[in-house]
């Protein structure tokens, strides 16, 4: 990588060539509105490549001919052409807003929006989603059809699903690739954070573009396999340096919890067991436990940007602070975010460099989510202090030790070894912290070569540094069944390291009514992991110092690393501007695959017809009318581990080894080994339409697509004679997700006073594995051990559930243990389970709407989602037996009033009674503001409210419908949220 | 313009070595310092050791973690995966011997006797046997480069004993499985079960000559006397194995094992009258019961943890008022119970009886059973309570003292896979059944069982089949031979002998022949074509 460095010197050495001309203009460049000078505008005479650059007082000079005609122009503000008729030309420049939306930033360049031929959906700070938004992902949830982002849970600063165009893998990951400023992001997860994309303060994105389908992805070739979403952070504007401030105060309640029996309505139960046995362990209290573990929780969130230029330099530095409380007892997230971006211009604007640096420093509380389950299912007469457990909590007011209630083993010094722990407890005592840095910079150089015109070099180097360390404590008073239980620490530090550089040619030009731009380049990434973990089974020493001790600890140690190495290519071609075509080229080698299936090749090509453009539409009152037709291939070995074609040994741990004689041995291992793996490779058909009407007042496009995937990776059950295990990773199965989306907005109303916008988008999807050939058992779930429920097969949705088919009576009510006999063997067993329904909505929805009125502002944003479909494992567990089992009392999910199973078997609980259907509809947020034009310093100033997740329709009995994977179980609530919020500019 | 042209030059060239180098990158080795080769693992005998102990270790352990982390075997939970432990739910838990009350998917199918083609137990088995096999073969393969260490030669006949036991079982629950001897991804062959058993055959009778003499290697590692006990369960089991009884080489090897220097344990360590219990105690690698372990898995608390072997067989059949302190652990997980139609065949050692005339005390001090609050009938297989509970299986030396792990999670007890007791019962059966040798012998053989456990000792008279079958699960129930032991004697799926809840009716009933052998896994036979199923599944 030194040879990268010393390549971007070499940069540095060029020098342009002079320019020779008649007549010297000059004059003084100001923005509209301050009256400052700008400095830093590209003055450039129209059709040649001579130009300058205003210096720090906004001044110019250039030599030019008469009735030459100079064109102005600078990042967010709009180009002047103005003729060249004196030697003196002063010139007001005007902000832009609009501007941004025209130039769609996309691979390794960037295309005016209506010269796109593939699928691409541009969401900008304007149309992101307000409220509390603490993950980029949630600036564009319900905005675009076909993408779904689903949180995780109401943890703070939880990660989300991105989901585009349905799931495009069963083993590897599906999220897209994000790209921050050209640096694409390792696709791992970062231990000790709950969402790696929590590095960006939502607030300093300026843009995010979605590309979704293969001939606007596969540029990015092998790491583009379900899609790509590319972020353009703000950048610095010439003019004088503006400050802004943006702070939100925010309140999350808790808004529901899982349906339980009441202690009134759990003591009948124990009560109708008649076994005194149980009767005698009812307690006397009434406790809600999972109203004690939640709470309201608090939420600020701070950020301070200044924009503007320094010594003629366009910078932007913001600093952010978010302090986040959960609404699970002890949880928080304390953010600090800072960034700088600096875009200086050299040579009369032939070498335009864009340096770009952010760090974030994280400390994450996590709760005990184990505090989730333990509260729903313990004793409700149970109080949550128990003056005769062992396990100390406080001393009351006599001084006498008093602990957390605890199910106490026959000699009553430790817990029953099946006992649920004390929730309390466990939110109490376990102590799991995280410290998360992360650290992204890159610096972009486009020099504009002197003996070409219009030939651009660009390079761009990047480094990604993650590096976390966190711990878990568990101290010796927490209940536990162990004997002489020391307490417990893990501690672990993790460190991803992803280093980048570009280098490529871009050459733009027209030949009479033929306009090519081509691009060709090189990218080389290199990610390194590495990561380490130490065990103890005490907290401290016996000198009261945390134990380190070697001996006590159990290490892990775990690094590896890989290279992706690429060149690509595309052509942009256009006659005329009617008729475009785009070609791109990309060959990807990774150094995970071996060297004989190392290289994929990616080539897409996709062709538009802009009609509006063609005489015959000259009349009409479309503002735009596009067609577009794209085919592109793609790749995928993202999450894949690092060496699976090498014969690798694997030592055992000090904890698995093997004893001869009077000694232990660690043992070796030879790992699976699949020599053949290659690229998962997905190839999408995309027809697009897009239109404008009315002046814009009508907007939206249309797209249907089918995407392809081949050679899935998936772990595969392969002959045990043939290999070192029963499973692989293996190229196996081919999927296919077919699909309509189509959105649009609208503008009944644009009037000086009142404007009204709506937006709305659906999305159809439909996905089948079409290659398998053997089963695979997915979904892992509660109750017992190892039962899965659902299953990967041919011909199938992927993850469809794979359950057994409950019989009803003439009430309606199952019937316990009566299942269809499916095979008609006369048995039921796991021959008789069948297929049914699957977690992914076949529609999506958005709607939003935006409005405003004189100084007010109102937005509306909801989703729904139709036909997707839940297993509620929370009731599935659920059994009168269960009330008693192990000699513990625990409680049970209220759908036992219905289901009145009194066993809890493996059939009850794969029974497809528990498969509900989970389409919902979901408020997710309303904003109101109000803004001052006149604020501080005459400048604007707004204030505005707003509730999160507001309302949700659904029959879906559980906590909630919206669950990734569609297993519901301990289910982290979502909090309803009441923000207050101000933006302050001056 | 020239220097500019140079500098391009420059710049150009500087690409080029830059894009070359890269090139290069590509080429990645692993750098976790946990990865090693196989030029790192057979490097030298030392270091091959620790790919012998893998080989034995895939019986024992789950993967290289430990208790859980990293699995050899993927598609079960880690802890089920474990040998011993599916070996005893697919020959104990099908049997009169046990019920479980768990529901894990594929458990309860076990002892209703209605398991499909898809039961995680069976076919995790299947996967795990096989995987033991390749990991002999690939040590076999390897270690035959280290020639020059004398060590080797025995390291190389031990993984052709762990390969022959491997194939044993194969043989004996699935029949008709590829034999396979190399490592190549090729898919095998499937071969009948009469030539896995000359496989086993030949193997056995060929490295008995190159396994160490009797006791003459290092705790836990096999001997000659190994492979002999081997042939002689072998041979007992001929018949079913292909169609040809063989009692007479049953005798012939029972009776080289009985001239090694292996001996029945009767040091009764902690002085109760018995000395069987001390055979299943956490210091059995040195309380004398080693004597008797002809093969042994070995466990520890500490350094060899696992949720499967002996931690299971203590913990999982502790529930109800039995004190887990009394078996050296931290709590039971209330799952195993025996049926009556197996406490009744001690009925004739009853001493005491509680008030509905149910046993509760024996003289025969291998009836280690827990009674109080547990009920004789079985109503509910989930209840715990229904059911005896057995308590042959502690983590408490012959002092009462805890293993190793204070924590009390994890076992040190020793599991044996053969021991001499099976031979004395392997030869008297044979004998029964015509192979020959001395019925006075014989009833010996039986009667020094007896009397270490304190029981009555039978006459020449006594000795039947059904005695010789009866004392077997007296003996070795609930050490995985139960299932073999009644399909022999033709017990296993027919209407002649019935237990509670064999077939899935409370009074039991007969259930299809074919279910005298497991599928072969369903998931198996999609990817390898050359397979076919089990007649039946």
């Amino acid at each position: 990588m030194k040879t990268m460095l010393r390549y971007l010197l070499l940069c540095s050495f060029f020098i342009p060539a002079g320019i020779i001309a008649q007549l010297t203009v000059s004059g003084t460049v100001t923005e509209e509105g301050t009256g400052q000078p700008l400095p830093g505008v590209n003055v450039i005479i129209k059709g040649t490549t001579t130009g300058t650059a205003t210096d720090f007082d906004g001044n110019y000079q250039i030599d030019a001919n008469e009735g030459d005609i100079l064109s102005f122009s600078y990042v967010s503000f709009k180009t002047q052409e103005v003729p060249v008729s004196g030697s003196t030309l002063d010139v007001i420049m005007q902000e832009d807003a609009a501007l941004l939306d025209e130039v769609v930033v996309v691979g390794y360049g960037s295309v005016r929006k209506e010269d796109l031929t593939g699928s691409v959906d541009l969401v900008t700070t304007e149309d992101f989603n307000q409220g509390p938004v603490v993950s980029p992902q949630q600036l564009i949830q319900g905005k675009i059809a076909g993408v779904s982002v689903v949180s995780g849970g109401g943890a703070p600063g939880e990660g989300s699903n991105v989901l585009i165009r349905g799931i495009g893998s069963l083993n590897l990951n599906s999220n897209p690739l994000f790209v921050v400023d050209g640096v694409p992001l390792n696709d791992g997860g970062v231990a000790g954070t709950r969402n790696p994309l929590n590095l960006i303060n939502p607030n300093d994105i300026e843009a995010m573009s979605i590309l979704k389908d293969a001939s606007a992805t596969s540029i990015y070739g092998s790491r583009a396999a379900n899609g790509v979403i590319l972020i353009t952070t703000k950048k610095g504007k010439a003019g004088e340096v503006k400050f802004n401030y943006r702070g939100t105060s925010s309140i999350y309640e808790p808004t529901d919890f899982v349906n339980v029996l009441s202690p009134t309505q759990f003591r009948a139960l124990v009560t109708a067991t008649g076994n005194t046995d149980f009767i005698d362990r009812l307690g006397t209290t009434n406790t809600d436990w999972q109203d004690l573990i939640y709470t309201s929780a608090f939420s600020s969130d701070h950020s301070i940007s200044a924009t503007g230029a320094v010594f003629g330099v366009p910078l932007r530095a913001s600093i952010g602070y978010t302090d986040q409380g959960g609404i699970l007892k002890e949880d928080n997230l304390n953010r600090i975010t800072s960034s700088v971006s600096l875009t200086p211009r050299f040579f009369e604007d032939h070498l335009k460099l864009e340096i770009n640096a952010r760090h974030t420093y994280t400390e994450n509380d996590f709760a005990d989510r184990g505090a989730i389950g333990s509260a729903s299912g313990f004793d409700p007469t149970k109080p949550v202090y128990d003056p005769e457990s062992p396990f100390f909590a406080f001393n009351d007011e006599n001084g006498n030790q008093v602990g957390y209630y605890t199910w106490l083993n026959n000699a009553r010094t430790g817990q029953l070894s099946l006992a649920p722990t004390n929730p309390i407890a466990l939110l109490d005592l376990i102590e799991d912290r995280a410290n998360v840095r992360r650290f992204i910079t890159n610096i972009k150089a486009d020099y504009d070569l002197p003996f070409l015109e219009g030939l651009t070099a660009t390079v761009n180097a990047g480094f990604d540094l993650s590096d976390s360390g966190g711990f878990r404590n568990t101290p010796n008073n927490l209940p536990t069944s162990s004997v002489g239980f020391d307490g417990s620490r893990n501690t672990y530090e993790n460190r991803a390291e992803n280093y980048l550089f570009d280098a490529y040619l871009t050459y733009k030009k027209a030949f009479g009514d033929h306009n090519v731009n081509a691009t060709a380049g090189y990218s080389y990434q290199r990610f390194e992991f590495d990561n380490f973990s130490r065990n103890t089974s005490r907290i401290l020493d016996a000198n009261g110092n945390l134990d380190t001790d070697a001996s006590d600890n159990l290490t892990f140690i775990d690094k590896s690393e890989n290279v992706l190495l690429s060149y690509f290519g595309r052509l942009n071609y256009d006659y005329k501007g009617k008729y475009l075509l785009t070609a791109t080229l990309r060959a990807d080698a990774s150094s995970k695959l071996n060297p004989n299936d190392r290289w994929g090749y990616f080539p897409s090509a996709a062709l538009a017809w802009n009609l509006r453009k063609e005489s015959f539409m000259e009349e009409s009152s479309f503002d735009q009318l596009k067609l577009r037709l794209g085919y592109g291939e793609v790749g995928n070995v993202n999450g894949l581990g690092d060496y699976n074609f090498l014969t690798r040994y694997v030592r055992s741990t000090s904890t698995a080894d093997y004893q001869f004689g009077t000694g232990f041995f660690q043992t070796f291992r030879p790992e699976p080994i699949n020599e053949n793996l290659r690229w998962e490779v997905g190839n999408t058909t995309n027809a697009g339409l897009d239109f404008s009407v009315f002046e814009g007042r009508i907007s939206g496009s249309f797209n249907a697509y089918i995407k392809k995937t081949k050679d899935l990776i998936a772990t595969t059950t392969i002959d045990p004679f043939t290999n070192f295990g029963n499973t692989i990773s293996a190229n196996i199965g081919d999927m296919e997700n077919k699909g309509i989306e189509f959105e649009m907005t609208v503008v009944p109303i644009r009037t000086e006073e009142l404007e009204w916008s709506i937006g709305y988008n659906i999305s159809f999807n439909d996905n089948k594995i079409t290659r398998l050939p053997d089963t695979q058992d997915v979904g892992g779930i509660s109750g017992g051990v190892g039962n899965t429920v659902q299953r990967h097969e041919f011909d199938r949705a992927p993850f469809t559930y794979f359950v057994y088919k409950q019989i009803y009576n003439t009430n309606g009510k199952p019937i316990e243990g009566a299942f269809a006999d499916l095979n008609g063997d006369g048995q039921i067993n796991s021959n008789d389970r069948y297929f049914y329904r699957n977690p992914y909505a076949d529609i999506l929805m958005g709607l939003n709407t935006n409005a405003s009125y004189k100084n007010f502002d109102l937005s509306v944003v909801s989703r729904a989602s139709i036909g997707n479909y839940v297993y509620n494992n929370v009731a599935s567990q659920t059994a009168f037996a269960n009330i008693t089992r192990n000699d513990i009392l625990s409680n049970i999910h209220a759908d036992y009033l219905d289901t009145q199973f009194q066993q809890f078997t493996e059939t009850n609980l794969l029974s497809d009674h528990f498969v509900e259907e989970a389409s919902f509809f979901r408020l997710d947020n309303v904003t109101l503001g109000y803004t001052f034009q006149e604020g501080f310093n005459k400048k604007p100033l707004r204030f505005y409210v707003a509730a999160n997740n507001v309302l949700v329709v659904t029959d879906y009995k559980g906590l909630d419908p919206e669950i990734t994977g569609g297993i519901d179980n301990n289910f982290y609530p979502r909090p309803k949220i009441y923000l207050l919020g101000v933006d302050i500019n001056f | 313009m020239k220097m500019k042209r140079k500098t391009n030059l420059i710049m150009g060239i500087t690409m080029m070595m830059f894009l070359m180098g890269c090139h290069k990158d590509l080429d990645q080795t692993p750098i976790d310092p946990d990865l090693f080769t196989e030029v790192d693992v057979f490097a030298n005998a030392d270091q091959a050791k620790g790919a012998l102990a893998k080989v034995y270790g895939g019986l024992v352990l789950t993967g290289q973690q430990g208790p859980a982390g990293q699995p050899d075997i993927s598609g079960i939970d880690e802890g089920f995966s474990q040998f011993s432990r599916m070996l005893f739910n697919l020959n104990e838990l099908t049997t009169d011997h046990a019920v479980v009350a768990w529901g894990d998917p594929g458990l309860p199918n076990l002892h209703a006797m209605n398991w499909g083609s898809g039961n995680d137990f069976s076919n995790a088995l299947y996967s795990r046997l096989a995987q033991v096999v390749t990991f002999g073969n690939s040590f076999i393969i390897n270690a035959g480069a280290l020639t020059e260490d004398p060590e080797v030669a025995s390291f190389i006949a031990e993984a052709r004993f762990i390969r022959a036991y491997a194939y044993y079982n194969l043989m004996d629950l699935y029949a008709n499985v590829p034999l396979v001897t190399e490592i190549s991804a090729e898919l095998p062959q499937q071969s009948g079960r009469a030539e896995i058993f000359a496989f086993i055959e030949s193997e056995l009778l060929d490295i008995q000559n190159s396994l160490k003499p009797a006791q003459q290697n290092e705790y836990g590692r096999v001997d000659e006397v190994a492979a002999w006990a081997l042939l002689s369960r072998l041979y007992l089991n001929a018949g079913v194995f292909t169609g040809n009884n063989r009692y007479a080489d049953a005798i012939e090897f029972s009776e080289k094992v009985f001239g090694s220097s292996y001996g029945i344990n009767t040091t009764d360590g902690n002085g109760n009258g018995s000395a069987y219990d001390e055979l299943f105690l956490a210091d059995n690698d040195t309380n004398g019961a080693q004597n008797e372990f002809i093969f042994a898995l070995n466990f520890d608390g500490i350094r060899t943890q696992t949720f499967g072997g002996t931690t299971f067989l203590v913990h999982a059949p502790l529930g109800g008022n039995m004190d887990p302190v009394e078996f050296g652990v931290n709590g039971g997980w209330a799952g195993y119970r025996a049926t009556k139609a197996f406490v009744q065949k001690f009925d004739y050692a009853a001493t005491g009886f509680d008030g509905d005339g149910f046993p509760i005390s024996w003289s025969d001090g291998r009836a280690l059973f827990f009674t109080d609050g547990q009920n004789f009938e079985i109503q509910s297989i989930p209840t715990f309570a229904d059911g005896y509970a057995v308590s042959k299986f502690k983590n408490v030396d012959i002092n009462g003292n805890a293993g190793s792990d204070t924590a009390g999670d994890f076992v040190d007890t020793d599991l044996p896979m053969i021991r001499l007791a099976e031979v004395n019962l392997n030869y008297a059966e044979a004998v029964v059944k015509g192979g020959g040798g001395s019925t006075s012998k014989a009833t010996g053989l039986i009667n020094e069982l007896r009397a270490r456990a304190g029981a009555p000792t039978i006459v020449e008279a006594d000795l039947t089949a059904q005695f010789v079958l009866d004392e077997r699960s007296r003996e070795l129930y609930w050490e995985g031979l139960r299932r073999t032991d009644l399909v022999r004697n033709d017990l296993f799926v027919s209407g002649s002998y019935l237990w509670p809840f064999k077939g899935g009716s409370s009074n039991g009933n007969a259930v299809g022949e074919f279910r005298k052998i497991f599928p072969i896994p369903d998931n198996i036979l999609l990817g390898n074509k050359n397979l076919t199923q089990n007649q039946g599944y």
